[in-house]
C-alpha cells in the first residue's frame, strides 16, 4: 500500500501558510505555547459563516481549502481527518454552561460544535462532497490512522484522491491542565528547545491538510507515502521493542536501513522522553545518517507528525535541507528515503516512510 | 486475496440487560429499559433516559478492575466489560496467537469526570491524576492495554455514527490483510453534556421515544456499549463463526450540521452503496435495524430512504431504541450485536411504542419478537455532521 502526496498546506506557528515550500524567516516567541499564525480567512472562507465560525474550523477549512487549490481543484474521493483533541475550545465553552451556569444553556452553537467530526463535515458540506467521511481521535495516532485509512481506500480503489488532515488547537485550559502534569518547561525561546536538557516541552498546535494519490499510471514520480505504523507501549518502552518494530516496518516496506537518508525525530526538548531518540541515533541508524527535529517550530501536540509529514514533503521535494531543522553537520547529499519517528511519551509511537521517486 | 470477515463473538452492556441472555429477554418480554434519571442531578431530571442500572463502583466489580489504584470513567468501564464479554464469547485466550487490533468508539469520553471535577480542576491540581483520561481515546487505550494489543488501536468519533465505522474499519483492516483479528466496538456514557446539549435542540421525547409512529416527539437518551469481535476467515475457529460482515458503506449527506434531509438522500446512498459492496439484492434483506431515533426528522428521512430503496416489498424492520434509548457513539455497535442476535437465534427484533404509521408511507415496523429464516439484516447508522453508514451481517 502506498501512494503520492499530490499538495500540502500547512497553518503552524511558522509562516507555513501562504506557500507550500519552507518559509525563509523562522519565528521565534519565547512562551509556554506556539500559536498559529493564521491567514487572513476572508480570503478563504465566505465572510458571513466565518462570523461565527470556532478557530478550529476557520484553520481546518482554510487548510483544507488551501490543499485543494494546490492540487489543482481535485473534488476529493473521501476526506480523512486525525484530531486528537477535536473541538475542544467548544467543548469547554459548552460544558462551563452545563456545571457552571446551572444547565442554563445560551447556545447550542458550542455543543454542535464540539463534535469531534465537525471540521471533516464542515470540510465535505462547503464541497457539497457525499464521499467517504470519517474523523479519528485517538491522541498521538490520530493523524497516523488517518493516513492508514487513506492508504487503504487507495488499495481498495474505492478513492483515487484522499485529502488528509491532521488539525488540534491549543487551548488555554488545556495548557493549564496539562501543567499540573508537567508537560510544559517555564516560557523559553522555542529555538532554545531542543537539547535544553530539562523536563517539560512547549505546546503547540496547527492544522495540515494533504492530497494523497492513487495512480492509474504506474510511472508517475514524486513524493511517496511508502507506509506507515504505529505501536502502542504502555508500560515501559525498552528500546529493543522499538528497534524491532522499525526492522519490521522497513522490512513491510522493501526498505533497508542502510537505504534510509535522514530521519525526522519527534525531539521535543523533554529530557525524560528525548532519551530513546538519543539511543536510536547512537547506536541504531547508520553512521551517515542526517536528523532532523521539528516540535520547535510547532510546538507538541497530538498531530504534530502532520507538521513532520509537510516537512518532509518539502524537504524531498526541494532537494535540501533547512538549517533551522538540521540536526546533523553532515554536508548535503541527495535525499531519497525519509523515516519520520515519533514517540509520545513513551507511550504512542508511529512510523512514516517518504520516498522520493517512482509510485 | 481479500479475505472474507467473520463475527464470531459480541458483548453488550444497555438499560435491556447486561450481556446478551438479559438482553434477549428484555426483546421478549417487550421490556424498555427508558426510565426515570437517576445517575446524576439535572434541571432536565423529568426527562426520561435509558440508564445502565450499575453504579461506576458496580461496573467496576464487574469489568473486575481496581477503580482504586487506577481511575476509570463510566465510559471506559462500559468498552472493558462489553469486549470482556465479546473476547470470551469468540473464544479468545491468548492475545498473541492472532494478530489483533482493536478499533473503538466514543462521543463523549470522559465526559462524566468533566463534569465532576472540570471546575475544581481549573482552580487547582488536586485531581490532577484524571486528567489523562478525559478524552476520547482512554476507554481504547485501556481495552488494548487489559488484552494486551499493541497495533492498530485506534478511537473513531464521527458522532452517532461512530461505532457503525468502528466496525467497517475493523473489517477493512481485515479484508486488506493489515490484520487477523479486530476487536471493534463502542461506548457512551449519559451526560449532563448531552443530555443539555440535545435538548437544546429541542428534540429530546417528553415521554420516551416512539420511533416511525405518526406521534413520535423526539429521541431519547441511553447509555451502554458493544463490542464484536472480528476475524479473518484464514484464522477463525469455523465452530467459532456467528456470521459474516457482508457489507458496508460510509457516505456524507452534505446538508447540514445536525438535520437529514426529508427525501433521506444520504440514508439512500448509504444503504444503496451498502447492498452493492455485499453484492446483494434489496429483496434478499430479512431484517432492517433502523437507525429510528424517533425524532420527527429522522425517522421521516430514513422511511422515505427505506421506501425508496425497497419499494414495495418493505423487509421486516424495527428501531430498537424504543429499548435501549439512542445510545450516540456506541448506537452503531449495539444495534450490531442486535443484528447478529438476529442471524444467530434466527429471530426478527421488535419496535416499542408505535402506534400508527406515517401519513403517505405506510411502515409498519417489526413489534414482536418472531422466529424467521434471516439470512441478511441491514444496520443503518446516521450521525450529526451528516454522517451516515450502513452495515451489513449475513447467515454464513
Amino acid at each position: 500500500m502506498k501512494a503520492i502526496i499530490k499538495a500540502s498546506s500547512v497553518i503552524s506557528p511558522q509562516h507555513t501558510h501562504s506557500a507550500e515550500g519552507f518559509p525563509s524567516v523562522i519565528n521565534e516567541v519565547i512562551s509556554d505555547r506556539l500559536t498559529c499564525l493564521e491567514p487572513d480567512y476572508r480570503n478563504l472562507i465566505n465572510p458571513i459563516q466565518l462570523r461565527r465560525m470556532p478557530r478550529i474550523l476557520k484553520m481546518g477549512l482554510a487548510a483544507s481549502q488551501l490543499c485543494i487549490s494546490r492540487a489543482g481543484g481535485v473534488d476529493p474521493d473521501a476526506i480523512i481527518v486525525g484530531t486528537g483533541l477535536g473541538c475542544l475550545d467548544n467543548l469547554e465553552k459548552f460544558l462551563l454552561e452545563v456545571i457552571d451556569n446551572q444547565e442554563r444553556i445560551t447556545s447550542v452553537l458550542p455543543f454542535i460544535n464540539s463534535t469531534h467530526n465537525a471540521v471533516a463535515a464542515q470540510v465535505a458540506m462547503l464541497l457539497k462532497n457525499h464521499n467517504y467521511n470519517i474523523t479519528y481521535c485517538h491522541r498521538a495516532f490520530s493523524f497516523e490512522s488517518a493516513l492508514q485509512d487513506a492508504l487503504m481506500q487507495i488499495e481498495e480503489k474505492q478513492a483515487q484522491h484522499v485529502l488528509v488532515g491532521g488539525i488540534d488547537e491549543c487551548t488555554h485550559d488545556y495548557v493549564k491542565l496539562h501543567g499540573y502534569l508537567g508537560y510544559w518547561k517555564k516560557p523559553l525561546s522555542n529555538l532554545q528547545l531542543l537539547g535544553s536538557g530539562s523536563s517539560g516541552t512547549i505546546a503547540g498546535e496547527g492544522a495540515s491538510f494533504f492530497m494523497v494519490s492513487g495512480q492509474p499510471d504506474k510511472d508517475v514520480t514524486g513524493i511517496i507515502l511508502q507506509g506507515i505504523h504505529t505501536f502502542l507501549t504502555p508500560q515501559v518502552s525498552d528500546l529493543d521493542s522499538i528497534e524491532h518494530e522499525i526492522t519490521w516496518f522497513l522490512r513491510k516496506c522493501r526498505t533497508e536501513l542502510q537505504d534510509i537518508d535522514g530521519v525526522l525525530l519527534g525531539l521535543n526538548g523533554d529530557n525524560h522522553f528525548d532519551q530513546a531518540y538519543y539511543a536510536l541515533q547512537k547506536g541504531f541508524f547508520p553512521d551517515q545518517t542526517i536528523y532532523m527535529g521539528y516540535k520547535h517550530l510547532c510546538g507538541e501536540y497530538y498531530t504534530a507528525t502532520a507538521f513532520a509529514l509537510w516537512l518532509g514533503f518539502v524537504t524531498l521535494k526541494s532537494q535540501q535541507i533547512p538549517d533551522a531543522v538540521n540536526l546533523t553537520r553532515i554536508p548535503d547529499k541527495p535525499v531519497k528515503n525519509l523515516l519520520l519517528y515519533n514517540n509520545f511519551r513513551n507511550t504512542e509511537h508511529s512510523l512514516i516512510l517518504l520516498k522520493n521517486g517512482a509510485l | 486475496m481479500r479475505p472474507r470477515v467473520f463475527v464470531t463473538g459480541v458483548g453488550i452492556i444497555s438499560a435491556i440487560g447486561n450481556g446478551t441472555e438479559e438482553t434477549l429477554n428484555a426483546f421478549q418480554n417487550l421490556k424498555s429499559g427508558i426510565g426515570k434519571l437517576s445517575l446524576f442531578e439535572s434541571v432536565h431530571s423529568g426527562i426520561p433516559v435509558a440508564e445502565v442500572k450499575f453504579t461506576n463502583s458496580e461496573l467496576a466489580l464487574l469489568a473486575g478492575v481496581n477503580d482504586s489504584t487506577d481511575k476509570f470513567t463510566r465510559n471506559t468501564l462500559l468498552a472493558l466489560l462489553a469486549s470482556g464479554q465479546a473476547s470470551a464469547d469468540s473464544g479468545w485466550t491468548d492475545t498473541a496467537e492472532k494478530y489483533t487490533g482493536v478499533v473503538m468508539a466514543t462521543t463523549v469520553g470522559g465526559m462524566d469526570f468533566n463534569e465532576q471535577y472540570y471546575k475544581s480542576l481549573l482552580e487547582n491540581d488536586r485531581h490532577k491524576d484524571l486528567i489523562g483520561v478525559l478524552d476520547s481515546a482512554d476507554c481504547t487505550e485501556k481495552v488494548a492495554v487489559h488484552f494486551g494489543i499493541r497495533h492498530h488501536v485506534t478511537t473513531i468519533s464521527t458522532a452517532c455514527s461512530s461505532s457503525a465505522n468502528a466496525i467497517m474499519l475493523g473489517a477493512r483492516l481485515i479484508r486488506n490483510n493489515q490484520l487477523e483479528r479486530v476487536l471493534v466496538g463502542g461506548t457512551d456514557a449519559l451526560t449532563r453534556f448531552t443530555l443539555n446539549g440535545f435538548n437544546a435542540l429541542e428534540i429530546l421525547s417528553p415521554t420516551g421515544c416512539r420511533p416511525f409512529d405518526i406521534n413520535r416527539n423526539g429521541l431519547t437518551l441511553g447509555e451502554g456499549s458493544a463490542a464484536l469481535v472480528l476475524e479473518s476467515e484464514e484464522v477463525a475457529d469455523p465452530r467459532r463463526i456467528i456470521c459474516e460482515v457482508s457489507g458496508y458503506a460510509n457516505v456524507n449527506e452534505a446538508f447540514h450540521a445536525t438535520a437529514s434531509t426529508v427525501d433521506g438522500f444520504g440514508a439512500i446512498m448509504a444503504m444503496d452503496k451498502a447492498l452493492s459492496s455485499a453484492s446483494l439484492k434489496a429483496s434478499e434483506i430479512s431484517y432492517i435495524n433502523a437507525h429510528g431515533t424517533g425524532t420527527e426528522i429522522n425517522d421521516l428521512s430514513e422511511g422515505n430512504a427505506i421506501a425508496s430503496i425497497f419499494g414495495n416489498a418493505i423487509p421486516a424492520f424495527s428501531s430498537t431504541k424504543a429499548f435501549t434509548g439512542h445510545t450516540l457513539g456506541a448506537a452503531g455497535a449495539v444495534e450490531a450485536v442486535f443484528s447478529v442476535l438476529a442471524l444467530r437465534r434466527q429471530i426478527l427484533l421488535p419496535g416499542l411504542n408505535f402506534k400508527e404509521s406515517m401519513p403517505d408511507i405506510n411502515l409498519q415496523p417489526q413489534l414482536q419478537i418472531k422466529s424467521f429464516p434471516v439470512k441478511h439484516v441491514m444496520s443503518n447508522s446516521f450521525g450529526f455532521g451528516g454522517s451516515n453508514t450502513t452495515l451489513i451481517f449475513s447467515k454464513v
